[in-house]
């Protein structure tokens, strides 16, 4: 349990105290402090991803468009806190000839409202949405190929200019958060630091829940979802919370990321993007909620590193990753370190 | 070119019989000779006269191409360097030297000014002929009527006279007399053809004052867009079937391969994608290696070898990578979205972004089912195709021995095996036929569309849908639902917009999951699905 | 407790059940045999709500079981084993059992649940019972096939089921294995009305302590003590009627 925890503590002091202060001397640059804040935020959304598919077996390919869901409740308070003197309508509003801000768009002039619903949005969808597909008993396979072609589906929504969500442009142009400048050191810092700390806090709550008999009855719905029901859980209650929890936390994962972003467009919600998530959980490992965050933050750092050094070639190491994962990796770089851990130093499991 | 040669020669040949009087006639060789006292009496006669020789004629003067050899009046056309009689294509002897341009001032043009609303009604193409009788239903006036019928005589294209029939019925309404009023209205009212709708407007304008006659234009402009509006729900209905045969290739092959192995083939939409690079590949062979004549043969061989492209390398793909996730669909979903990225990134590398497949010449125009309805060769063959390709699939299934041996496995593996049947062999024969499909499937989207490497994940999700909403496995269902979806997809871009129309398809497939959640057409009996 | 009365059900046309009637007392241990196919695991099915029956009725405690679902008939008090063991194998053997014990199981319940002293005890007691007390820690996928079929057995128990549908326990075990299962159910059968579908004779003739049905192509031959089914001529014929199966039976 203590040899566990080091390895915890190691990461928290690199990243909460060691990578800022390596800012502050100088040895890095801020835009690289705003990086890892927004691999943090992928983090976040990644541990919702275990959480329902790693955990609970069920392939949600919404993910993405929850993440999106909290950065455009963000993006909406953005916009309507930064928009310039004297005009009452973002400018996409007044190219599409509306004179009136739309009731949807009246809440997110507070912060603390648009954060609420940034939160609740996806929840209710999640919700409404989980409610009527596992009620009939969709799963696997069907429930993947239903929420992509929801997501699908979404991103056509989003991507219209009537929808009042920016178009495929999406929302930008933000100057300041809560009257911080966006574009000073300090405010990005202070983002890092609270992606962070809010990615601690997800990770903390996802191992407790996985901990629980709460977590224990997701692995067992995985598992088999018969045994369950004739073990008298109503598993279709079960799965639609764990839905809205994987939704809340994906949608925090977005709200974070916008403002280090600074644009959200709807392309952050494709199917293409939910599907990449997973394979962040499967290259960590699926079932441990360090192998989410692991994998998240791994994956998007070569992609970083893939796309300045060779962009042509990112594609493929993606394709690659997926591919290895599945057939090499059951279970991911953590399993894979496990089992090497078995080798060497060969432990009775009996903790 | 052959063709409009023949056109224009028969064109001409309508109007030889007005000919010879024509070309003594001293009006005519008043302006020929640029006659300057009688010139304007000459032009004035001339555009009140306006018989089909002399909108010919004037139609020369307005568009500076009037020559002359002595008497003779001589014309050159478009794109054509030889001089010609204007009113005659009887080789009348006249010496090329002696041929002299006719030059007007543009005053002297202007005086014939009033006939230029004429000039496309001689032109040798029918469909400018058409578009000038179209503006007459709506800008002629009633002086136009005899010259329209005139022409009505002499027009030999039945669409073009039909066209100035439409002209002539505009014209009437404008008529003093009540009857032909009438008479026009009701020959409209019987073509419910759009092109009335203008013309039907003004006239309730102008008959504002008398309720009954204003009221009768306007029942009619309403009958017409009934009619509008069926024909665009029937256009819409064909484009549904001919998309929902597109889905149903797609989804045929995705069917069956998760049928049999329990694999979710997210790279499926790349096969079509390779079906149609290959109907490209062909295109350009084609054109480098063989005589033009042969050229839309390359649409016929491609079809062929998309199934065998997109068969091989989905064969390969198999054996690299799908052997190993048999019945472990959420795993083979990664792994074969991972296949489809890469092979969309090697597409891009060979090809480029974005390259376009000629339609062979056969497949060009339609059939025009109704006036304003239709329905393009194009996706007639898509649709023979996927019908024969269908037919195709259940033979082989159904009669043959592979089929046979598919089906047990699909069936019952294990038992399969032990009776003798190479499963691992058939996991390939199957997973070839399936990719094949999508091959061909590509290949009939190039009629359609853009070539680009992407284009597999265009129609990837909704043949997923086709195949949940089917009932995995089977053929019936398969059918059933893709055309259903392509249908009512159709239906509901008609009534909403394309986008909600998604959204409402999916909102729809997710109520019917509800009632059938194993699809249309499930597995009957006792099935052990222990999880 | 269970009354069955004209039940049937058929699968693409075929007849696969189709019983009068049938009736299970309180704290009753009831076997069912029949050949392959008879229609056993079906009707389980359709007690326990995994299959939909085309009409009859099936009375538990007094009320229709038919048209509910599986996890409302499950907490009325129906516990059933699978033939194949069902168990979750990616959780610790003390995992499934608390999973499998009475308790509320909605949600919230779940989500705020802390592990109870008395809970905590009865799970010790059942493992100790099934003979799981020192693979409690272990990973049930990781269990040999006879301690998978008790483990399951062990959450059914522990589900308090006032009716337990068990089928086939002792497939796949070894002789002395057998046994112990066999006690195990007798002791349950104190408490609780058990069904248990078998092939093997010799389990039956242990555990037979009630009465025994024959199932005969979804139709019930006749029911009697084990010493009355044994004599009985019509199942001699049928059941171990073609020379064939009578081997199979003695094998068994």
């Amino acid at each position: 349990m203590i040899k566990d925890n080091k390895y915890y503590i190691l990461f928290f002091v690199v990243f909460m105290i060691l990578l800022p202060l390596a800012y502050v001397v100088g040895l890095v640059d801020i835009n690289t402090i705003t990086l890892w804040g927004r691999y943090f935020c992928f983090a976040i959304a990644a541990i919702g991803v275990d959480l329902i598919w790693g955990y609970t077996g069920i392939l949600s390919m919404t993910q993405a468009l929850f993440f999106c869901f909290g950065a455009y409740g963000m993006g909406m308070y953005l916009t309507l806190s930064n928009l310039p003197a004297g005009t009452t309508l973002p400018a996409f509003m007044t190219w599409n000839q509306v004179s009136e801000l739309p009731l949807f768009w009246q809440p997110f002039e507070s912060f603390p409202a648009a954060m609420a619903l940034a939160l609740f949005v996806p929840a209710a969808f999640a919700a409404v949405f989980g409610f009527f597909v596992f009620r009939s008993r969709i799963k696997g396979v069907y429930f993947a190929i239903i929420t992509q072609a929801l997501a699908l589906a979404m991103f056509l929504v989003f991507s219209r200019n009537e929808t009042m969500l920016g178009g495929t442009n999406g929302l930008t142009d933000f100057k300041t958060i809560l009257g911080f400048d966006l574009r000073s050191s300090n405010t990005k810092l202070a983002l890092y630091i609270i992606s962070f700390g809010v990615l601690c806090l997800v990770f903390v709550y996802a191992k407790n829940l996985v901990k629980s008999k709460f977590g224990k009855s997701l692995v067992a719905i995985r598992d088999s979802e018969s045994r369950m029901r004739f073990t008298a859980y109503k598993v279709t209650n079960y799965n639609i919370v764990i839905f809205v929890i994987a939704a809340v936390i994906a949608a925090i994962g977005g709200i974070l990321y916008l403002p280090q972003t600074g644009i959200i467009t709807p392309g952050r919600m494709s199917v293409q993007a939910s599907i990449e998530m997973v394979v962040w959980v499967a290259l960590g490992g699926r079932g441990s909620v360090k192998g989410a965050v692991i994998g998240a933050l791994l994956v998007n750092l070569m992609y970083s590193i893939f796309t300045s050094l060779m962009p042509g070639a990112w594609l493929y190491v993606l394709g690659g990753l997926f591919i290895v994962t599945v057939l090499y990796l059951d279970k991911g770089i953590v399993g894979l370190f496990d089992q090497l851990k078995q080798k060497f130093y060969p432990v009775k499991s009996n903790s | 070119m052959l063709k409009k040669i023949l056109l224009l020669f028969m064109v001409m040949l309508a109007f030889v019989k007005p000919i010879f009087s024509m070309e003594q006639d001293s009006c005519i060789q008043i302006i020929l000779q640029k006659d300057k006292v009688s010139f304007d009496e000459a032009a004035h006669q001339i555009c009140e006269r306006k018989s089909i020789g002399d909108i010919r004629f004037a139609a020369a003067i307005l568009e500076k191409r009037l020559y002359k050899s002595q008497t003779i009046a001589l014309t050159k056309y478009k794109g054509n360097d030889d001089y010609v009689p204007v009113f005659s294509t009887t080789s009348i002897g006249f010496s090329k030297d002696s041929i002299q341009e006719v030059k007007l001032s543009r005053k002297q043009r202007l005086a014939f000014s009033s006939l230029s609303k004429y000039c496309n009604l001689i032109s040798a193409k029918p469909e400018v002929r058409i578009m000038g009788y179209q503006l007459l239903i709506s800008k002629g006036v009633l002086s136009d009527a005899p010259i329209v019928k005139a022409f009505i005589k002499e027009e030999l294209d039945e669409k073009v006279r039909l066209s100035a029939q439409s002209a002539l019925m505009g014209i009437m309404l404008r008529s003093e007399d009540l009857k032909d009023q009438d008479e026009a209205l009701l020959q409209m009212a019987k073509s419910r053809s759009g092109i009335f709708v203008n013309a039907l407007k003004d006239y309730a304008e102008l008959n504002a004052e008398d309720a009954g006659r204003a009221e009768k234009a306007n029942s009619i402009i309403r009958y017409i867009h009934r009619k509008e509006v069926f024909v665009n729900f029937i256009q819409n209905l064909f484009s549904g079937i001919s998309l929902g045969s597109i889905l149903l290739l797609v989804a045929l092959g995705l069917s069956i391969i998760y049928g049999l192995g329990g694999v979710i083939n997210m790279s499926h939409g790349e096969f079509v994608m390779i079906g149609a690079y290959t109907t490209f590949c062909m295109q350009q062979i084609f054109i480098a290696a063989f005589p033009p004549a042969w050229f839309d043969f390359f649409y016929i061989m491609s079809i062929p070898f998309a199934f065998i492209t997109s068969g091989l390398m989905g064969l390969l793909i198999e054996r690299l990578i799908i052997k190993h996730l048999y019945d472990r669909p959420l795993e083979s979903l990664l792994a074969t979205w991972g296949v489809s990225l890469m092979l969309i990134q090697l597409c891009r590398t060979i090809f480029g972004d974005v390259t376009a497949v000629k339609a062979p010449s056969f497949l060009n125009g339609g059939i025009e089912v109704i006036e304003g309805l239709m329905l393009p060769y194009n996706r007639l063959f898509i649709i023979g195709l996927t019908a024969f390709m269908v037919v195709i699939t259940y033979l082989v299934f159904n009669k043959s021995r592979l089929g046979l041996k598919i089906r047990s496995v699909t069936q019952n593996r294990n038992m399969s095996s032990c009776v003798g049947i190479n499963t691992k062999q058939i996991d390939s024969l199957t997973f070839m036929l399936g990719s094949g499909l999508a091959g061909v499937a590509g290949c009939a989207m190039t009629l359609i569309g853009n070539v680009v490497p992407d284009m597999g994940q265009t129609f990837i999700v909704d043949s997923f849908l086709v195949v949940v909403t089917g009932g995995v496995g089977k053929l019936v269902g398969t059918i059933v639902s893709a055309m259903g979806i392509g249908v009512l997809s159709k239906i509901f871009e008609f009534f909403f917009q394309a986008v909600y129309g998604k959204v409402v398809m999916l909102g729809i497939i997710i109520i019917f999951l509800q009632f059938k959640p194993k699809g249309l057409f499930p597995d009957k009996g006792r099935h052990s699905d222990d999880d | 407790m269970l009354v069955v009365n004209n039940l049937f059900v058929s699968f693409g046309g075929v007849t696969a059940l189709n019983l009068e009637r049938f009736s299970v007392k309180e704290n009753e241990l009831r076997v069912i045999i029949g050949p392959n196919g008879a229609g056993k695991s079906t009707f389980m099915d359709i007690i326990c709500g995994k299959t939909k029956a085309q009409k009859g009725s099936v009375l538990f405690k007094g009320q229709e079981l038919m048209g509910m679902a599986e996890v409302d008939i499950a907490k009325m008090g129906v516990g059933r084993k699978f033939q194949k063991p069902s168990i979750f194998s990616g959780l610790s053997v003390f995992d499934n059992l608390l999973l499998g014990i009475k308790t509320h199981k909605n949600v919230f319940s779940t989500y705020f649940y802390k592990l109870k002293s008395h809970h905590n005890d009865k799970i010790y007691e059942v493992a100790k019972m099934v003979g799981l007390i020192d693979d409690l820690q272990s990973l049930a996928g990781s269990l040999s096939h006879g301690k998978k079929q008790w483990l399951e057995i062990a959450i059914v128990m522990l589900q308090d089921a006032d009716l337990m549908l068990i089928d086939e326990p002792a497939a796949g075990m070894s002789d002395i294995e057998a046994e112990k299962t066999g006690e195990l159910l007798v002791e349950a059968s104190k408490t609780h009305s058990v069904i248990v579908i078998e092939h093997d004779m010799k389990f039956v003739e242990q555990i037979a302590i009630d009465k025994v049905n024959v199932l005969v192509r979804g139709e019930m031959l006749t029911e009697g003590t084990f010493d009355e089914i044994k004599n009985n001529k019509d199942v001699i014929d049928c059941y171990l009627g073609s020379p064939d199966s009578a081997q199979e039976a003695k094998v068994a």
